[in-house]
């Protein structure tokens, strides 16, 4: 498996095939002597943004703070064990409304959408 | 016989849907001022875009990808963000000059300015896009837009003389406005060559879970569908040269020269018949655009997307085409020009190509993604030569847009 081509930006879903993001960032810890492992992948606006720059990261991670609170001021970071297959999209064995990840879309659900009407 | 069915319908919604703002002023325009001179542009610009929308509809049946999708996961988010940016304010241009054409139509069908309609034309597209599902709009919009088929009743009426139309096919110099000419050829080829179109496609393509057993029906559709269109917009250019040029109006720089086009023809129908065209077409084309850039970003960043779905199930989605449709309609309000707007984009387009067109290059000749249904000689030539035009185009248009722009 080839980490960049296969992994990164991809989409993931959860275990109920909900989309929640793409593969926004890939987190690998060096060992002596060793190739590198991967521990987790990173989905989010914070991920993405050091992806431009360090200091879009940091602006990012600021803004993320401010809107969100301290839930949201680090990218959200899913274990690599928690994968379970990899193929046309990653699937992770976690439920999307456990996490902090789609906390802006229910926001935007609770207190935009749903206040128009037909939603 | 479902395939055929299929292949029909694919047809009429994409002849429906091939006629906007864009195609309809560009060919107007060059067929007042040049006669049938410019019919090879839209001839180019029609070849271009079949191969394109064959291209994506293949992409997205072989590798279930869409082309922003595939573009992101191939390039990586960094090379991802210049297309993505590019054609979101591009979308947002485009979209602005729709709801200006679909607004010139409430003007002239009722005499209240176009200014006022902007918000309502917004709000009905919103809410077609809000309750509506793919298939709707999809299928019932594009089945109104036949519609404008009156234009080649008209053309044919009219018996230009086709052997000089046929002549006008091939390129060649005018004797006068030579920027203008050459402008206007620029814009053509930008209303022609839409990115919104092929990235639409794409992404209805996965809406209509569409497989590998879509391949022909895919070919039947782009290049039937697109040819019919490119049709249409021949015979606008030619009804212009002919009644416009005709009569002596060789300038068209305002919305409420058009109606003319169809009154020697059809009488007071054909004015009728004008503004239902250019209302529908405009409208039709805005509801697209708007859902485009709802799929575009939400396929960038990952979140769901579906027109299917009900909006409280992907509000990120349904939050970005809820807020481009108001916010596109705001410079119309103001009261922005249509259409130095629409000619101003459509060469702006043409510019932009390169950064949607190269990656085409890329994602269907990798065999990860496309296996046996890898580009052939002929479509990467195709791709290269789109490429090649897209940025001569680049190069030729901020000049042009200076020196020989309305």
């Amino acid at each position: 498996m080839h980490v960049i081509r296969d992994v990164l930006d991809k989409q993931i879903v959860d275990r109920n095939h909900v989309k929640i993001g793409k593969v926004d960032g890939v987190v690998a810890r060096l060992r002596q002597g060793k190739p590198p492992r991967i521990v987790a992948v990173e989905i989010g606006s914070i991920a993405l943004a050091r992806r431009l720059g360090r200091v879009p990261g940091r602006w990012m991670a600021i803004l993320a703070t401010k809107l969100g609170g301290d839930r949201h001021a680090n990218p959200h970071r899913v274990a690599w064990s928690k994968v379970r297959t990899i193929g046309l999209e990653i699937e992770l064995d976690i439920d999307a409304r456990e996490t902090a990840i789609l906390d802006w879309q229910v926001w935007l659900r609770d207190h935009i959408v749903r206040r128009i009407p037909g939603a | 016989m479902k395939k055929l069915l299929e292949i029909s319908l694919g047809v009429v919604t994409s002849v429906g849907g091939f006629l906007e703002v864009g195609s309809l002023a560009t060919a107007a325009q060059a067929g007042a001022l040049f006669h049938f001179q410019l019919v090879w542009a839209i001839l180019l610009g029609t070849i271009c875009i079949i191969f394109l929308v064959e291209m994506a509809g293949r992409f997205a049946a072989v590798s279930k990808h869409t082309i922003a999708d595939g573009i992101r996961e191939r390039f990586g988010f960094n090379a991802f963000v210049w297309p993505l940016i590019g054609t979101l304010l591009l979308n947002f241009l485009v979209l602005s000059a729709e709801i200006g054409g679909a607004s010139i139509a409430g003007e002239l069908a009722t005499g209240i300015g176009f200014r006022l309609w902007a918000l309502p034309v917004a709000l009905i597209a919103w809410l077609l896009l809000w309750k509506g599902t793919f298939g709707l709009i999809e299928k019932g919009v594009s089945l109104l837009g036949l519609i404008t088929l009156c234009f080649v009743v008209a053309a044919v009426i009219l018996k230009p003389e086709w052997t000089r139309v046929a002549a006008g096919s091939v390129p060649t110099l005018p004797h006068h406005d030579i920027s203008t000419y050459w402008f206007m050829a620029v814009s053509i080829l930008g209303a022609s060559i839409s990115p919104y179109l092929f990235m639409f496609y794409s992404a209805g393509a996965i809406e209509d879970k569409w497989d590998k057993s879509y391949l022909g029906t895919n070919r039947a559709i782009a290049g039937l569908g697109m040819s019919f269109g490119g049709t249409i917009s021949i015979s606008v250019l030619i009804v212009a040269a002919l009644v416009l040029g005709g009569n002596g109006i060789t300038q068209v720089d305002d919305y409420h020269q058009l109606p003319l086009m169809l009154t020697p023809v059809f009488g007071f129908w054909g004015f009728a018949l004008f503004v239902a065209s250019l209302g529908i077409a405009c409208f039709g084309a805005t509801v697209e655009i708007a859902l485009q850039q709802g799929y575009l970003v939400a396929q960038g960043f990952g979140w769901r997307w579906g027109e299917d779905r009900k909006p409280r199930d992907d509000p990120g989605f349904a939050m970005v085409y809820t807020f481009t449709l108001f916010a596109a309609a705001i410079p119309i309000a103001l009261g922005l020009d249509p259409l130095k707007l629409t000619i101003f984009t459509m060469a702006l387009t043409a510019a932009s190509l390169p950064l949607t067109v190269v990656p085409f290059l890329f994602l269907l000749n990798d065999e990860a993604y496309m296996g046996e249904h890898r580009n052939g000689v002929i479509s990467n030539a195709a791709v290269l030569f789109i490429i090649a035009l897209g940025f001569i185009l680049a190069v030729v248009t901020i000049p042009l847009q200076i020196f020989g722009g309305s």
